[in-house]
C-alpha cells in the first residue's frame, strides 16, 4: 500500500514535471441541419494548435462533429474563463 | 432565268426541315434555360456554408446563445432554400409551358405559310372540284356548291361518269351509248358516245364559264367576274 502511493505519487509528479496539463479549445460542426458547437478539450499530445487538431479531429468525427479550427492551446489556468462559453462541451471530447 | 416553279412537295419538305429546326432550337433554349436556373439558384448549403464560415471568421463568437443564434439563422437559410426550390419548380413548368406555346405556335406559322402557298397555287390553278353531288330529282350537278343545270340526257351520260369513277374504270363512247341506251356495247356507235361527251361539255362548260368568268347579269349584259387588278394587257 504504501510502495503503490509512493508510486503513485511519483508518477503524477513525473508527469507534473515532465509535460504540463494542456488543453485546447475548438469549433465543431455538424452538418444537415447546421449545428455548432466551441467546446474544449485535453490534449494528451504536443501541446501546439496543429497537433491539438491532428488529435481531436478522430476523437470529434467518433461522435459525427467535424473540427472547423482549433482556436488556441493554454494550460490550467485558461480553463475557468472558458468553462463558461463551451456549456456542455467543457472537456467532453 | 430562274427557276419559279416551286411543288407541293417541295414546299411540305422544307416546311419539315423548318418545324425540325424550329422545335430543335426552342428545345435547346429550354434545356439551357432550365440548367441555367438549377446552377444558379443556391441551394441550402450555401447558407449554412456562408454561417459556417461566420462561425471561424469571428474569434469570440463561443458564447452559448450565440452559437445558437447562428444556429438558428442557418436554419431559417434551409427554410428560405425550400421556397426557392419550390420557386424554380413554378419557373421550371411555366418553361415547359412556354416552349409548348412556342412549339405550337411555330407549327400553326409553318402551315400558315403552307396553307396561303397552297392558296395561291389553288387560286393559279382555276376551280379545283372537292365536291361533286349529283341531284336526279333537279337534274342538277353541284361542283363545290355551284348548281348546274342539265338535260335529262347530259344527266345520264354524268351519272354513267360518276358512276364508272367510283369504279376506278374507263369507259369508251360505244360503252357509254351502250349503257345509256341498254344495248350490248359491241352495237353501239363510238360516235354516238362522243356525241354524248360533248354535249355534257357544252352544257357544263357554258354554264362553268358563265358562272367562273363571263357572267350575265340580268336585263342589264356582260361582265368578267375577275377583279380588276388581275388583268394585265401584254
Amino acid at each position: 500500500m504504501k510502495r503503490f502511493l509512493l508510486s503513485l505519487t511519483l508518477a503524477l509528479a513525473c508527469a507534473g514535471t515532465a509535460q504540463a496539463q494542456c488543453f485546447a479549445d475548438y469549433k465543431a460542426k455538424k452538418d444537415a441541419p447546421l449545428r455548432l458547437h466551441y467546446g474544449v478539450a485535453q490534449i494528451g499530445g504536443a501541446c501546439d494548435a496543429r497537433s491539438a487538431a491532428r488529435e481531436l479531429t478522430p476523437r470529434l468525427a467518433a461522435s459525427g462533429w467535424t473540427l472547423l479550427q482549433v482556436q488556441s492551446v493554454f494550460g490550467p489556468e485558461g480553463l475557468d474563463q472558458r468553462k463558461n462559453s463551451a456549456g456542455q462541451y467543457y472537456l467532453r471530447f | 432565268m430562274p427557276d419559279n416553279t416551286t411543288s407541293a412537295s417541295d414546299i411540305r419538305r422544307t416546311g419539315g426541315r423548318l418545324v425540325i429546326a424550329g422545335v430543335g432550337g426552342i428545345l435547346a433554349l429550354l434545356i439551357a434555360a432550365a440548367l441555367l436556373l438549377f446552377i444558379t439558384l443556391p441551394d441550402s448549403r450555401a447558407f449554412d456554408a456562408r454561417v459556417e464560415a461566420m462561425f471561424i471568421e469571428n474569434a469570440d463568437l463561443t458564447g452559448q446563445a450565440e452559437i445558437k443564434l447562428l444556429e438558428i439563422l442557418a436554419q431559417s437559410g434551409t427554410a428560405f432554400a425550400d421556397t426557392l426550390a419550390s420557386y424554380r419548380l413554378v419557373i421550371f413548368v411555366l418553361l415547359v409551358f412556354a416552349t409548348g406555346m412556342m412549339i405550337a405556335a411555330l407549327v400553326f406559322l409553318i402551315l400558315l405559310v403552307g396553307f396561303n402557298r397552297r392558296m395561291a397555287q389553288i387560286e393559279r390553278a382555276g376551280i379545283q372540284v372537292n365536291s361533286l353531288l349529283i341531284s336526279r330529282e333537279e337534274n342538277t350537278v353541284y361542283l363545290n356548291n355551284l348548281g348546274f343545270k342539265l338535260t335529262d340526257a347530259a344527266m345520264e351520260t354524268m351519272s354513267i361518269l360518276a358512276e364508272a369513277r367510283m369504279d376506278d374504270d374507263v369507259l369508251s363512247g360505244s360503252e357509254i351509248e351502250g349503257m345509256i341506251s341498254g344495248r350490248s356495247a359491241a352495237d353501239c356507235e363510238e360516235a354516238a358516245g362522243a356525241t354524248r361527251i360533248k354535249r355534257l361539255r357544252d352544257t357544263l362548260g357554258n354554264q362553268i364559264v358563265s358562272e367562273l368568268l363571263v357572267k350575265n347579269i340580268a336585263r342589264r349584259g356582260y361582265m368578267l367576274a375577275v377583279e380588276k387588278d388581275v388583268i394585265k394587257v401584254l
